[in-house]
């Protein structure tokens, strides 16, 4: 983010705090600022989900519909991302302004669900080679206060864990069209199986150190940020005890660099060690609130819910 | 907080609101009638209709003998002469330089309302005009004085004495200007060994104790001061300072050396300085002040 | 995808013909298997770790004689234009920027690949790589020496097998060089494609193509494009996408830095040559201009003489 203007003492105050592993705020350079998570928040939405990290407000909703599968990969639904910087965050984002911020996370987050380690399209597909679930993942960004790609890549996982796919009672072939038959009933559905969605993590590059979670003060102080994604654990994100799949390994799915600056070739290595270590940390943080979350609604037969209201 | 990431949930939301023994004023919204117009003055926030006194924005009614004024909660700063401010040019102009200090339009520190370096009083040359951007550029922090106010509201400040100019390493805090108490002395050097500008345009400048403003010595020196490490112990107690800080500022308490020190010394249970950035540190902290005040009003 | 409406725009849906070839239906084991021989060759007689600009680097600056500077890449099937043109005003701009900008647009030819014509409206790949090639050549552009000013970087990607974005960052520095637009080291990059364990450097579109799709075992698959300045030891871009583990992105890193070192000396001669180039042209034409001089005394002369005889 661009528009804040710092002196260059203030910046040599945070820079050798970075230096320090003691930031402004106490914080060392792998802590996350708390963050306040809720899903189900947008009633029109198959799921929904609202995560505020100190400033930072992301509103994501789900959309679901029904879609063709493209022809070279019959068994395989879709899932798309769109980004709005609101001018609500940001007076600069009013009209086109934030339009190249929006296409730049849009495409990180894309990148970063391309691979099937990360999300598997093939639970989308209702009937091979002619229907397929397409998932619109809407990203609102309310409020911007530093660090939006990590708290975007966790809003989208909390929203997806909140999908729920209705469960498809039949499908009738109508001389080659298909005609579906969608239960009626809301508790009939399914979830996805987003255990490996992967989270992004920022790495903020402030002298020769990486910080995870940067402020915005912070971000000015970097030319340069390492971005990466790393897949989820799904032992995280679920109260049954198959231990199966715990032993399944985190990988990157997208790396990219954010800024104008370069790095030396350690620096990156460091950054993307650094990164992995904060990406397990953040979806086992995250796979515990999200659980606890859904717990508290089953133990209340009605959930309250906060929403905007403070 | 041990671990380095923490997610609550929204239902799990503290409320930071403080209960205190003193009874809720009465609020006025936009439009409503303050009071008829017979014998009073038309202050801040206040329009004339209709016979009517009636209030422009929404907050609490203020009244100085005749004079009536609506006191938003939420309000930008406006300047009276002989507060403290902090700073931060926008810009170089002729002869002076445009800062923002939080107020409704942007201040103005005029070259001739500086002290330069080198001597007492002297006259302004040219080529103090052509240094105008050595002295102070873009971005820079200062502490001020607001000398006058000019008819349009925009303030005129002046840094004529040392204890003000430009201000070197620390953490700038931006909270409402409502929320800081008008004291006679705004530099305060805490007990805890730092030092702390609260400008009254709601600023708030946490430095290291050996700061040194003293713009008149050597040029050599300054740049040093300003690139030197401050001790990890220095830092950690900036850090809990700002917590505390922000701790009072989500309770909307007061801020004024007292309550900033209180905080402190509450906060010195928690161990670790980044516990404070926990919403239930905060309250905890904010709640065990508001007591302290509380117990010394008593007294 | 938004359609231009101004050109006639075809059939929306019309469809490549290979879908109805053998080629088509080819599951992922098969296609693996095409890519590489018995022993290890790849289908264009390289081995796995032989880049094509090893056997057939095929460069030259000049190419668009009205550009101020230009440059052609070709890596075997893959062939790519660039021209840099002089700096000039950031148009629609009102504040002052210290730095200059770098534009950059890429764009693909309407048949320059191998499964679906282009179509001529920019879609999300093209615009993904003018950022990824506007981040990697801004820090090696020393940009403060044309504060408010901006460089237009266009590449146009005639034919694509692959590596088109690594071929399209080595032409963009050549061009750039050309152009005698200081710059602070000689930008070099290139792409490797990772299948399981092995290591497709310099990878084809085939092979690329394999690489971004999903496996069906879980193993690490994924596409690196890596752009360094070699003399600074820094990396000024690094991409990745798929899903790798830490090991795999590590190693990839390592031969990526070793080819991009590979490539300055060839990226130096090609420079050589050129500059060796003019200046031989200057020479000549010099020298002709002062046989033309000559020539021209000369008859001066036999006229004084046959006026002063007259």
């Amino acid at each position: 983010m661009a528009g804040l203007l710092l002196s260059p003492t203030e910046k040599v105050f945070i820079v050798h705090g970075v230096q320090d592993d003691h930031r402004s705020d106490g914080r060392t350079n792998i802590d996350y600022r708390p963050m306040e998570l809720e899903t189900n928040v947008v009633s029109h939405a198959t799921g929904s989900s609202r995560l505020r990290l100190a400033n930072t407000d992301i509103l994501v909703g789900v959309k679901t519909e029904i879609d063709v599968p493209t022809p070279e990969k019959p068994d395989l639904g879709k899932i798309e991302f769109y980004v709005d910087c609101s001018a609500n965050a940001a007076p600069q984002f009013e009209g086109r302004g934030g339009e190249q911020l929006a296409i730049g996370i849009a495409k990180l987050m894309q990148a970063a669900y391309h691979s099937s380690d990360a999300f598997d399209l093939k639970q989308l597909c209702i009937f091979e080679g002619k229907q397929c679930w397409k998932i619109y993942v809407d990203i609102l960004i309310l409020e911007c206060g530093g660090n939006l790609c990590d708290a975007v890549s966790m809003a989208v996982k909390a929203a997806l864990f909140n999908t729920k796919l209705p469960s498809v009672k039949a499908a009738l072939m109508d001389g080659g069209n298909i005609d579906l038959q969608l239960s009626d009933d809301p508790y009939d559905a399914k979830s996805l199986d987003i255990g490996t969605a992967p989270l992004l993590v920022t790495l903020c590059k402030i002298g020769d150190k990486c910080v995870v979670d940067p402020s915005a003060e912070e971000e000015s102080c970097s030319v340069i940020s390492v971005v990466v994604g790393v897949t989820g654990n799904p032992s995280s994100y679920s109260t049954e005890e198959n231990v199966s799949d715990s032993a399944k390994e985190s990988k990157f799915t997208t790396i990219e660099m954010v800024g104008s600056g370069s790095v030396a070739p350690k620096t990156l290595k460091d950054a993307m060690n650094q990164g992995m270590v904060a990406a397990k940390l953040l979806d086992k943080a995250l796979g515990e609130a999200l659980l606890r979350e859904r717990q508290e609604t089953q133990v209340k037969t009605k959930k309250h819910s906060y929403g905007f209201l403070r | 907080m041990t671990s380095h990431v923490k997610i609550r949930l929204a239902s799990e939301r503290v409320n930071h609101s403080v209960p205190t023994n003193r009874e809720l004023p009465r609020f006025y919204t936009p439009g409503e009638v303050v009071t008829g117009m017979e014998d009073f003055m038309r202050g801040h926030g206040t329009y004339a209709s209709d016979d009517c006194l009636k209030a422009s924005v929404a907050g609490v009614m203020q009244k100085v003998n005749k004079l009536i004024c609506v006191r938003p909660l939420k309000n930008r700063y406006v300047g009276e002469i002989g507060d403290v401010v902090v700073g931060r040019v926008l810009e170089v102009q002729q002869r002076r330089w445009k800062v923002e200090t939080n107020s409704r339009l942007d201040s103005v520190l005029q070259l001739s309302s500086v002290n330069l370096p080198g001597g007492e009083l002297r006259r302004r040359s040219a080529e103090d005009e052509q240094m105008m951007r050595k002295h102070l550029q873009e971005g820079d922090l200062i502490s001020a004085e607001v000398q006058s106010v000019f008819s349009d509201g925009s303030l005129s400040l002046h840094t004529r004495s040392l204890k003000y100019g430009k201000l070197s390493q620390g953490i700038l805090m931006k909270v409402f200007p409502s929320l800081i108490k008008r004291r006679k002395n705004h530099f305060h050097n805490l007990p805890c060994g730092i030092s702390v500008i609260i400008g009254n345009n709601g600023y708030i400048w946490i430095s290291p104790p050996e700061q040194n403003n003293l713009v008149e010595e050597e040029k050599d020196e300054i740049v040093n001061v300003e690139v030197q490490c401050i001790s990890r112990s220095d830092r950690e107690t900036m850090a809990r300072v700002r917590n505390c800080i922000a701790a009072l500022v989500a309770s909307k308490m007061l801020l004024d050396d007292t309550s900033i020190m209180f905080a402190y010394e509450e906060s010195l249970k928690y161990d670790n300085v980044k516990e404070l950035l926990d919403p239930e540190a905060m309250l905890d902290v904010a709640f065990l002040t508001q007591h302290r005040i509380n117990n010394v009003l008593e007294e | 995808m938004p359609l231009d409406y101004r050109r006639f725009n075809g059939p929306e849906d019309s469809i490549p013909y290979k879908r109805f070839t053998k080629d088509f239906v080819k599951s992922y084991d098969e296609l693996f298997k095409e890519l590489l021989d018995d022993k290890g060759v790849r289908k264009d007689g390289r081995a796995l770790s032989e880049a094509r600009s090893m056997c057939m680097f095929f460069a030259r600056a000049d190419m668009v004689s009205q550009a101020k500077g230009s440059a052609y890449v070709e890596l075997r099937k893959t062939k790519v234009v660039c021209s840099v043109f002089d700096p000039r005003e950031i148009p629609h701009q009102n504040e002052f920027s210290e730095l200059g900008q770098i534009f950059c647009e890429v764009k693909f030819a309407p048949f320059s690949c191998p499964r679906r014509r282009r179509p001529h409206a920019p879609d999300a790949e093209e615009k993904a790589l003018s950022v990824a090639l506007r981040k990697a050549l801004e820090p090696s552009v020393c940009r403060h020496m044309f504060p408010n000013y901006q460089v237009d970087v266009f590449i146009y990607i005639l034919e694509n097998d692959g590596a088109c974005l690594s071929a399209a960052i080595n032409a963009a520095g050549l061009a750039l060089a050309d152009a005698a637009v200081p710059m602070y080291d000689i930008i070099t990059s290139c792409t490797v494609a990772v299948i399981g364990d092995k290591m497709f450097v310099d990878p084809t579109e085939a092979e690329e193509y394999l690489a971004t799709t999903n496996p069906d075992t879980p193993i690490n698959h994924g596409l690196l494009t890596l752009s360094t300045l070699s003399e600074l030891k820094q990396i000024s871009d690094f991409i990745q996408i798929g899903s790798m583990d830490v090991v795999s992105v590590t190693n990839a890193m390592e031969v990526l830095e070793k080819e991009c070192e590979k490539l300055v000396p060839l990226v130096q001669k090609v420079l050589v040559a050129n500059v060796l180039k003019c200046f031989a042209q200057r020479k000549r034409l010099e020298e002709e201009a002062n046989e033309r001089e000559k020539a021209l005394n000369s008859k001066m002369e036999e006229w004084k003489k046959l006026l002063n005889a007259g």
